[in-house]
């Protein structure tokens, strides 16, 4: 999939682990985890809002676009 | 107190199997009478209260035909009866929005529709072959309703098809 979480990288950032993003923001661990390897479908504003809240931080932080070949080659 | 009342669901998958076993015997059962009607002809029209002779060549003929129209409709009868123990199965198991559930609908209403064109090709032949002297009585009807009954199956169908993509998507949203 061409959108890129970085959940990863902002919780090393911030020093923090999944499990207490999970405590904080009331997301159980399964989910998150879901959401950190990019298996997710669709995030919804509600969890964002929390997660951005939580680690101080924009949506931006959080994903990003990657085109494919495909998608990188039209204009 | 009703936690001891057994659930209308399972209640119902067992009865469908009983119903698949019945369809089984009927057909067993026409295959027989089609078999003996080759074999012992008189006999067997006699009993039906047709005397096998040349002036009811027509209607003997139609009747065997009827029968095999009987025997051809077993399969189609446990088509819909099977996807429907199936689609019984996974509502007892808690997950009835799968594609396969959608798909079995279809069958059904497919195998539905099937039945009412056997239908009316048994009325068709019945017409066809009765005489004032010796008439066909089958007791046949034509009814709009049933054919009618067959399309909500197929909205059905998508309604499934769809839940199913809702509840996937839901599934991996978090």
């Amino acid at each position: 999939m061409p959108i890129q979480v970085l959940l990863d990288d902002v919780l090393h950032a911030r020093r923090m682990t999944l499990t207490e993003l999970s405590e904080r923001i009331g997301i159980t661990l399964a989910n998150l985890s879901v959401l950190k390897t990019g298996k997710a479908r669709a995030v919804r504003f509600s969890t964002l809002e929390a997660i951005c809240v939580a680690l101080d931080c924009q949506p931006g932080d959080l994903l990003a676009f990657e085109p494919t070949d495909t998608q990188g080659s039209t204009p | 107190m009703s936690s001891t009342s057994p659930d209308p669901v399972t209640l119902s998958r067992k009865a469908l199997k009983v119903v698949i076993a019945l369809n089984l015997v009927m057909g067993g059962l026409i295959l027989g009478l089609l078999i003996a009607s080759l074999i012992a002809s008189s006999a067997v029209f006699k009993a039906l209260g047709v005397a096998a002779d040349h002036d009811n060549a027509a209607l003997i003929t139609g009747m065997r035909v009827i029968m095999v129209i009987g025997i051809a409709s077993v399969p189609v009868v446990h088509l819909i009866l099977s996807r429907l123990v199936e689609i019984f199965r996974t509502v007892t198991t808690g997950d009835p929005f799968v594609t396969e559930n959608a798909t079995r609908l279809r069958t059904i209403a497919w195998a539905l529709l099937g039945l009412e064109v056997l239908h009316l090709a048994v009325g068709a032949i019945s017409a066809g072959v009765s005489t004032a002297a010796q008439p066909l009585d089958l007791d046949w009807n034509l009814s709009l309703t049933r054919w009618l009954a067959v399309l909500p199956i197929f909205v059905l169908a998508r309604v499934f098809d769809h839940g199913t993509r809702m509840r996937q998507d839901l599934e991996g949203t978090v």
